[in-house]
């Protein structure tokens, strides 16, 4: 199902994150796997899971096969596709595939570089980049590739793409989120905030875009993690305040502290958005608690 | 200019292996500068070969030895020192290398035209004597007109033509925190040139068919195929 169609009728829409693995998902009739099994767990709260690319430039099982493997799990994927290791022959290939395959979402990145990955000496490609990924994918669903070669069948795809509420300048975030709406991006996944003032300035210059916004909430597990985020994941700042919090009670504590941070936080930015996306790293099992807590404040 | 480093002297000492007598033949133009290949280091680098007992027959440094012309009066007086010598070592960049190889070829010589330097691509020299940075990739459609006159083809890490990806921190790049992200300096330049409105034009993307190589640039006709 496209996520669009559940914007349309104004539900508030909640993603997961499934991250494949460095191996081969082959099953000869066992379980899922663990990393879909974590997303299984969480099956009857979500709409759908963002299926990730070899995220942090990281060489893993592939994104379009493991979202085949998560619909056959009934889940619903939402298939990320970078520019970083496809030239436009390949991201226009892929995305016939991933139509091909029965996948309907599909979430247009750049990509973290080559150079924070694992294989650090391979080529970047980036030959296009997300702007103009959404414009060419827009084209395919409109039956034609990029060259205005007609397609025999055209995609249909829903286009979401990413946004980081954290940039700065911000305006000039908000330009290239009007250029990735001019070419055709249908929703937004955000970068995590944990200031709720600072999203609601960023939610303010969006709206007149039109477009809607799913809040990117990534749990703080400890303060250690919170650490490791400022030090080596650019675009997002945990502020000291939100550490301090959590490294105030004891360590067995902190899955109970987080989840009632994360309610907190949520309760205020909820209204603001039109859905939000976790990325629990494990931690999923907190989100039904977290759901049932925040459901009123779900805009109308 | 082509920026060079030098390759580590190991590798070069491998390249003449096997061969006793060696001319070694610089660049005074772009290696001069990177300090890699003028006539200094060309005395210096025969200096390093004798010591491990080979014998030196001709140092010279063409004023710009990629360019043919210049690459032929300077070698062509000095033919039989290189006729004398076993192999031929270039401090220049990989076209100065393939020109000297050409020369030779001229001169009715055939003899090994090895590399002692590492190109590392087009620089501009920014802090004189100190620092030179790569700021153009040469990818036959300049975007500079819309982008405030800094190349985000050279200058982002993943050339971006639409703006910049989510990774930018505190207007540093992802891939490296003490590189400013190009799109943040792009910005904050048509800010200043109240031309912000131009970065809302969609880039379409590049035409990567006008890098591709070896491209051949007829001068007379004014193009590049
Ligand atoms: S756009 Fe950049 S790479 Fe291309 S010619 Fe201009 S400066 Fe060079
Ligand atoms: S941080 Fe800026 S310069 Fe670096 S890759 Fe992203 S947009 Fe390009």
């Amino acid at each position: 199902m496209k996520l669009t169609e559940l914007f349309q009728k104004k539900t508030f829409v909640i993603t997961g994150e499934v991250g494949p693995v460095k191996g081969c998902s082959r099953l000869n009739g066992g379980p899922p796997p663990d990393y879909i099994q974590e997303a299984l767990n969480i099956k009857d709260h979500v709409h759908a899971v963002n299926v990730t690319d070899n995220q942090g430039a990281a060489m893993r099982l592939g994104a379009l096969a493991a979202s085949v493997l998560t619909k056959q799990f009934g889940l619903e994927p939402i298939f990320q596709i970078t520019c970083r290791d496809r030239n436009r022959l390949a991201i226009q290939s892929d995305l016939l595939a991933a139509c091909t395959l029965g996948i309907d979402n599909v979430l247009c990145l750049t990509g973290d570089h080559i150079k924070i990955g694992d294989h650090k000496s391979a080529k970047p490609v980036f030959d296009i980049d997300s702007v103009q990924m959404l414009k060419i994918a827009a084209g395919l669903n409109a039956g034609q590739d990029m060259m205005g070669n007609q397609l025999s069948q055209a995609t249909n795809l829903a286009l979401g793409a990413a946004a980081n509420p954290n940039f700065e300048p911000l305006d000039l975030q908000i330009i290239k989120m009007e250029k990735k709406v001019a070419a055709g991006c249908e929703f937004f996944q955000t970068q995590p905030v944990y200031e709720p003032r600072k999203f609601e300035m960023f939610m303010k210059k969006v709206e007149r875009l039109g477009v809607p916004v799913m809040f990117g909430m990534v749990v703080i597990k400890s303060p250690g993690m919170a650490t490791f985020i400022n030090e080596n994941v650019t675009g997002i700042t945990v502020p000291e305040a939100w550490t301090n919090q959590m490294a105030g009670v004891p360590k067995a504590d902190y899955k109970k502290k987080a989840t009632a941070m994360t309610i907190e936080l949520l309760k205020e930015i909820a209204p603001m958005c039109q859905g939000i996306h976790f990325m629990p790293f494990g931690w999923s099992d907190i989100i039904p608690e977290v759901l049932d807590a925040i459901r009123p404040y779900f805009p109308q | 200019m082509i920026g060079t480093t030098k390759k580590p002297l190991e590798e070069i000492f491998q390249a003449v292996d096997g061969y006793a007598k060696i001319a070694v033949v610089g660049c005074d133009g772009c290696a001069k500068v990177c300090m890699t290949g003028g006539l200094d280091q060309v005395h210096e680098l025969a200096a390093q070969l004798k010591e491990q007992g080979k014998e030196i027959t001709l140092e010279v440094s063409p004023e710009r030895t990629c360019n043919i012309m210049h690459a032929r009066n300077f070698l062509t007086p000095v033919k039989d020192q290189i006729a004398a010598a076993d192999a031929v070592i270039v401090l220049g960049c990989g076209g100065a290398v393939q020109i000297t190889r050409q020369t030779t070829e001229e001169l009715g010589l055939t003899i090994p035209v090895k590399v002692g330097l590492d190109s590392v691509g087009h620089m501009d020299m920014v802090i004189p004597g100190v620092m030179a940075m790569e700021q153009c990739q040469e990818c036959g459609q300049c975007i500079l007109n819309e982008t405030g006159g800094i190349c985000p083809v050279t200058k982002c890490a993943k050339s971006l033509l639409n703006g910049p990806c989510g990774g930018s921190e505190n207007g540093k790049c992802e891939v490296d925190p003490n590189r400013d992200c190009a799109w943040v300096l792009i910005y904050n330049r048509m800010a200043a040139l109240g031309e912000l409105e131009r970065l809302q034009r969609y880039m379409a993307p590049k035409d990567y068919s006008k890098m591709s190589k070896p491209r051949v640039l007829y001068i007379k006709e004014g193009r590049c195929a």
